[in-house]
């Protein structure tokens, strides 16, 4: 800047070399531009323009004003002459501007950003870039429809590309359109699947080579392969295609696992979910999609590669509170494995293996204790339990789940003992509360079911607080199993049968 | 140790630069019968350990920095410095290459030197600094300007195509910036060190070939060290040992393909450890042994060496309540570490200039050294407290490798050292029989031969050693006599030092210029003498004796090197004082003398362990240990040229021979002439045209003056010594006592006419007792910058008269009070009207006429304090 400075600022320039000096002036700003050195170049734009425009620290003004001198016809021929250097510049920094205020989340600027870099010079990538970008905003602001005319715009071009794919994906989503949504996502995988041409090299100051590279906040960053497939596949899996889903965690588990061929593919990186929630996701989608056998075998893939990181199961309990890192528990997903794997027993029919990885689940579960969650989000799944109310559901769960598995084979104290203690575990969880109440009735222990009846009626009656904890999806996937069919009937039909003796 | 010399055969010698072969580059690697072997210069040698020949020599464009081999596919891997990575296969070899083509330069090889092709580069990259291959992909690390990346290749074969697919690429954000620009800087001192590691169902079940430094962790260390996911995953495992210490690993597996989702290094790398010292070496190693057969060789616990000899060991262990832990243990072996090698049984070899060592992680002592060295283990199978390293009395190894499984069971090493000798070293499985004692003559040959060997490498070693001592004598003298010339110049505050430096100015003529010379004259009178290591700074500070230096402007600094100062010796140093290009010398400044003594210079190499590995490893060493800059500096004079000493008289036309400088006053008619003629219109002209001549004035008592002279000047008269004292320092003294004046005309530097005239006047009322003798000290000149030079000067002589005086306790003649305080007020009155203007030009802050006249009134009053004066008693 000192040397720009010292240049542009002595008194007689000669008029000969202006021409190149604002060409050198051009690259020097592309070369700012692309490396972010945005304060540099306003100063250099509001030097070459002269003092007119000196208050304006508007980076796109102070590029529309630049008026580089026009080319003169004894000037040596160059490829790209000031004026189309200024052209790329300006476009270049109206959609990196746009973009940095669609992430701070100012979107009416970025709207404005966004137009201007639009109706500049584009090559093509680049208006689908912005064209998803300015998809990803009308999106924010609550216009879906003109969103959609954007994205159908930039999905026009001849090359299928994956941002504004996973854009569409989003905005269908918002839209509520889950076959939509879930198109949009396979055509996503099927255009990561192609492998992208060797890049083009580029001979001219383009566009492209001034943009910044996409971070995960940017909506032109679409992820890799594996990380779609694994949104495809958990998006299925919540909205209940439960086929689908099995499908699409199979095939992601081949790709991440399937080492034959020597291509590295990518795993789902952070922010998404560690590698054993995949794999329990997978096995909950199995249960759900009726292949319980195959449950089994995912969860025993999962327990036999990580065996040797386990602790040794049949270790005396001793409270050694040496360090968060040397304390005896297992992460929860082991113990959600043997959730899982019970309920693929469950669902196989045999009460007695069930019952046993239920126990041993729930001998894990009550050893273990929440941890504070010094360690960061990355390692999840390395340390222990990420919420309290998670290691509180997961226990409710187990305990509903041996409790069911006890009264369908006749144990109903056994089944009350259960349903008790997860009443207890997590009083929040009202599936506990039902299953109790019917216990009580087949048990016939009118009063406390009464007791039990009346809390739970007045419950219904005050707004159903809901539940804003995010659980992991697996776990949203068994609590749902364990789900009692319905509630309100249930009621119903204990507040009548109740009535009934005393009406006599 | 009688037990431990192992039996060394020396295979071949290659060429070596002057101080043996730096560590870091040189690489040796063994392939079958063959051996592949660089040097860290152009050539890659193919050497037949059967035939014991060179059977090929490959050049590259660029030194030779690292070397890999895939066994199963013969393909050698070069990594050439600032072009890129080579790949080449051994096989179709350029063997068919004519003998024609040998080059003549080095006659050394016996085999043909087959250029290596420049297409046969597959990765051009000039910042690459590291790589490795495994299970078919190429891992390289390159030095960014401001951190290291790590690219992921797919493993390329012979002859394909350019460029490389690019799989994937991370930025090792948390390092420190390597040092050094993109430009073409020098060879870095430490190249990082990569290494791979993988899970143990990993290679095997794809029954893909892992690379030639892959080790297979067992499943609990990998687990442990790089997480669930890696473990689930089963993915190869990157481990980057950096030059500043950093060691930190990649999940090869999650490093991301897609050009537009670059991946993101918080997720991706994770530090592992900081050595704090640069990584030589990174492996793996079995310290237990397995259960079932031996033949596996999945790795217990990860090594990791740095220079300076800090080691770190992690293994797998469990902790009470049965959760596997990792234990993580660092260790202290003797550096500076060169090279290093993971053996088979628990065994680390690290070579030193010294010698090389071997350690025992299994027990950790070396496996020999008897019970009674015997250390305690650190619980079951854990890693030991301590570790004895075990000399096995080889030194200077420069690169290291552990044979696979050499023919005769026991260990095999392969070693290169810095004299150029490629060795084999063979360690005897069972301590008790290290020397097979069955008499037939073939062996009897076989063990003159090892003898003779070893006397080889031992007097190697010898004189490599006996070149360390001399050079900590050298140092230790050096030292001795820095600490005598210190000593002797500290401790004498008083009286004449043994070592004095003076300065004295005059004027030059230098490229047609004239130059105001300082000359500075080192003179030792006996005491101790300077020795090598001893520069004389002369520093030249703008303005007189600056009490702080924060307000002094630049300074220059000269350096001259005083080589060898005995007593009676004397150096002289001459350096302009200005003008400058632009013609103007700002007087006064301020010359600075003193000695100083680097230590790096006095110590030399003495601190590097062994003279016989040239300046790379001499260099290793020093920062380490002694602060760049360290030294011990002597302040010696302190002298104030001022603008008495920068005076000219062209008037004198002094003798060619009274004048003390190389050239007198430059006395050349021409250049009095066109002065005279320039100066009119020279660049002073408005006050040369509407000012008077400005004046100032000093009277100084007659008896203060006497004082200060002591018994000089005694002849003459008061006005005429006055003028001399004053131009003492001035080159022109001696044709001022010539002539007796009283007045004189002369030259400033910036080449306006300054007249200094000495009065002898009585003062009437200020001492009750009568009328006091005094000088006047006028100074007349048209330039006003010319006249406040002069005077500041003469001030500053008066003050360090006053001062002497003050300090030898003479009182003050009785003065009449009266006189005093008009005085007082007066100069008081004109304090508060420079005070006045000051706040009204601070106002204004611009030109105008109120400015103008402000202007005026300054000077006017600035005249008043100077004319008639201070009176000085």
């Amino acid at each position: 800047m000192e040397l720009w400075n010292s240049v542009l600022h002595v008194s007689s320039l000669p008029p000969e070399l202006l021409p190149a000096l604002h060409h050198l002036a051009g690259l020097q700003a592309a070369l700012w531009l692309s490396t972010d050195r945005l304060g540099d170049l306003t100063l250099l734009l509001q030097t070459l323009n002269g003092s007119q425009s000196e208050a304006s620290g508007d980076l796109l003004l102070l590029l529309k004003t630049w008026n580089p001198p026009a080319k003169a016809s004894d000037d040596p021929l160059t490829l790209q002459d000031a004026q189309r250097l200024r052209d790329v510049l300006l476009t270049a920094s109206a959609f990196r501007q746009g973009l940095q205020e669609l992430t701070t989340g100012s979107l009416p600027r970025a709207l404005s950003s966004l137009y201007e870099a639009a109706s500049g010079l584009c090559p093509r990538p680049v208006l689908v870039q912005v064209y998803t970008a300015l998809g990803t905003c009308l999106r924010k602001m609550g216009s879906p429809q003109r969103a959609l005319l954007y994205l159908v715009a930039a999905l026009k071009g001849e090359s299928i590309c994956g941002p504004p794919l996973l854009e569409a994906s989003r905005l269908y989503r918002q839209l509520g359109n889950t076959a939509a949504e879930l198109e949009s996502l396979e055509l996503l995988v099927e255009a990561l699947n192609v492998i992208p041409s060797s890049e083009v090299p580029h001979f001219l100051i383009e566009v492209e080579l001034l943009l910044p590279r996409p971070d995960p906040a940017s909506p032109l960053h679409c992820g890799t392969l594996s990380q779609v497939k694994y949104l495809l596949a958990s998006r299925c899996l919540q909205m209940g295609r439960a086929e689908d889903a099995v499908e699409h965690y199979l095939d992601l588990l081949a790709l991440l696992l399937d080492g034959s061929e020597p291509k590295f593919s990518p795993p789902t990186c952070p922010p998404g979910p560690c590698m054993p929630e995949v794999f329990l996701e997978a096995a909950a989608a199995l249960i759900q999609a009726g292949r319980a056998q195959d449950a089994l075998t995912v969860c025993e893939e999962l327990l036999s590669r990580t065996s040797s990181l386990l602790p040794k199961m049949p270790q005396p309990w001793k409270d050694a509170r040496k360090g968060t890192k040397e304390s005896p528990q297992c992460p929860s997903w082991v113990s959600a494995t043997y959730l899982l794997q019970g309920q693929a027993w469950v669902q196989l029919g045999d009460q007695k293996q069930a019952i046993s990885e239920f126990s041993r689940c729930l001998e894990l579960l009550f050893r273990a204790t929440p941890k504070d969650k010094e360690q960061g989000p990355a390692s999840n799944c390395e340390q222990g339990y990420t919420s309290d109310v998670e290691l509180q559901q997961l226990r409710a769960a187990a305990l509903i789940s041996r409790g069911l598995e006890w009264g369908a084979s006749g144990q109903d104290t056994k089944a009350l003992q259960d349903f008790l203690l997860s009443v207890q575990v997590y009083p929040g969880n009202g599936d506990a509360s039902f299953h109790l109440l019917q216990t009580l009735k087949r048990l016939d222990r009118r009063d406390e079911a009464t007791a039990l009846w009346q809390r739970l009626e007045a419950q219904t009656k005050l707004p159903q607080e809901n539940a804003t904890w995010s659980l992991p999806l697996y776990l949203e996937t068994c609590l749902s199993w364990i789900r009692p069919p319905d509630r309100e009937a249930l009621l119903e039909e204990f507040g009548t049968s109740l009535q009934e003796p005393c009406d006599l | 140790m009688a037990g431990l010399a192992p039996r060394v055969d020396y295979l071949a010698g290659f060429s070596f630069p002057v101080g043996g072969l730096a560590a870091g580059k040189p690489r040796v690697l063994r392939l079958g019968a063959e051996i592949l072997l660089s040097t860290g210069r152009e050539l890659v040698y193919v050497f037949d350990s059967g035939g014991r020949q060179l059977t090929a020599v490959y050049r590259f464009p660029g030194q030779v920095w690292h070397l890999e081999v895939l066994a199963l596919r013969r393909m050698l891997f070069v990594l050439c410095a600032w072009s890129g990575v080579y790949c080449l296969s051994l096989d179709q070899a350029g063997r068919s290459v004519s003998q024609s083509e040998r080059d003549e330069e080095d006659s050394e090889p016996p085999a043909p030197v087959i250029p290596v092709d420049p297409d046969a580069c597959v990765l051009p990259d000039a910042t690459l600094r590291a790589f490795t291959v495994l299970d078919g992909a190429l891992v390289t690390l390159a030095q960014g300007t401001a951190q290291w990346k790590l690219q992921l290749f797919e493993c390329p074969g012979p002859g394909q195509a350019r460029p490389l697919g690019k799989t994937g690429e991370v930025e090792l954000s948390a390092s420190t910036p390597p040092a050094g620009g993109p430009g073409k800087p020098e060879a870095p001192r430490f190249l990082p060190v990569l290494c791979c590691v993988s899970p143990p169902g990993c290679g095997a079940s794809h029954g893909l070939q892992r690379g030639p430094r892959g080790f297979v962790l067992e499943g609990a260390l990998f687990g442990l060290l790089f997480g669930m996911d890696a473990t689930l995953l089963e993915s190869p495992v990157v481990l980057c040992g950096l030059p500043d210490g950093q060691l930190c690993c990649v999940i090869l597996k999650t490093l991301v393909t897609c050009s537009s989702a670059p991946g993101d290094p918080k997720a991706l790398v994770r530090t592992l450890h900081h050595l704090e010292e640069p990584v030589i070496f990174i492996g793996a190693l079995r310290t237990e042994p397995l259960p079932e057969d031996g033949e596996d060789t999945r790795c217990d616990c990860l090594v990791a060496l740095g220079h300076r000899g800090r080691t770190l060991a992690v293994k797998a262990s469990r902790d009470g309540a049965g959760s596997p832990v990792p234990e993580l243990r660092e260790y202290c072996l003797p550096g500076p570490v060169l090279c290093a090698a993971c053996g088979r049984g628990g065994r680390v070899y690290h070579s030193t200039p010294t010698s090389l060592c071997l350690v025992d992680l299994a027990r950790g002592s070396a496996p020999w050294l008897g019970e009674e060295a015997d250390v305690p283990a650190a619980g079951l199978g854990g890693l030991p407290s301590l570790l004895c390293p075990a000399n096995l009395s080889i030194c200077s190894v420069v690169t290291l490798t552990v044979s696979p499984r050499p023919p005769g069971g026991g260990t095999e090493l392969l070693a290169l050292s810095a004299r150029g000798r490629l060795l084999t070293c063979h360690l005897e499985q069972s301590p008790e029989a290290p020397w097979p004692s069955r008499g037939t003559t073939m062996d009897t040959g076989r063990k003159i031969k090892d003898l003779l060997c070893s006397i080889s490498t031992i007097s190697e070693r010898a004189s490599s050693l006996r070149r360390a001592v001399e050079q900590r004598d050298q140092a230790l003298t050096r030292l001795n006599e820095a600490l005598n010339v210190s000593c002797a110049l500290l401790s004498r505050r008083e009286g004449p030092r043994p070592i004095s430096c003076t300065t004295t100015t005059a004027w030059g003529r230098r490229e047609l210029r004239d130059v105001l010379t300082a000359t500075c004259l080192l003179e030792s009178s006996g005491g101790p003498r300077l020795g090598r290591g001893w520069v004389l700074c002369v520093q030249v500070l703008p303005g007189a004796r600056a009490p702080d230096p924060e307000a002094a402007g630049p300074a220059m600094t000269y350096t001259v090197p005083v080589d060898q100062l005995g007593p009676g010796g004397r150096r002289e140093v001459t350096l302009a004082l200005g003008p400058g290009e632009d013609g103007v010398l700002d007087l006064p400044v301020t010359v600075c003398c003193a000695l100083f003594c680097s230590l790096q210079e006095a110590l030399g190499g003495a601190l590097a362990p062994s003279g016989s590995f040239g300046d790379a490893s001499r260099d290793e060493d020093r920062p380490d240990t002694l602060p760049g800059p360290g030294g011990i500096c002597l302040p010696l004079s302190e002298h104030t040229v001022d603008l008495l000493q920068g005076l000219r008289f062209p008037g004198l036309a002094v003798p060619p021979a009274q004048a003390s400088g190389p050239s007198g006053p430059a006395p050349d008619p021409v250049d009095t002439f066109l002065e005279a003629c320039c100066r009119p219109a020279g660049p002073e002209p408005p006050r040369a045209t509407y000012l008077p001549p400005s004046m100032a004035a000093i009277t100084v008592s007659a008896e203060l003056l006497r004082a200060a002279w002591g018994g000089r000047f005694s002849g003459t008269s008061l006005s005429c010594a006055t003028l001399q004292w004053l131009l003492a320092e001035n080159a022109s003294v001696d044709a001022v006592r010539a002539r007796a004046l009283s007045s004189i005309e002369g030259v400033a530097p910036d080449g306006t006419d300054v007249r200094l005239t000495v009065h002898e006047v009585a003062v009437a009322d200020v001492c009750p007792t009568g009328p006091l003798q005094a000088a006047e000290i006028q100074v007349q000149s048209c330039s006003l910058a010319s006249v406040c030079g002069v005077h500041g000067a003469v001030l500053r002589r008066m003050q360090r008269v006053v001062e002497e005086q003050a300090a030898r306790g003479s009182s003050p003649p009785d003065l009449r009070m009266q006189h005093l305080h008009q005085t007082q007020a007066s100069h008081e009155a004109l304090l508060r009207e420079v005070r006045m203007l000051r706040d009204q030009l601070c106002e204004e802050d611009g030109a105008g006429s109120r400015a103008a006249t402000a202007t005026e009134r300054l000077l006017r009053v600035y005249r008043q304090l100077r004319s008639p004066g201070l009176l000085l008693l």
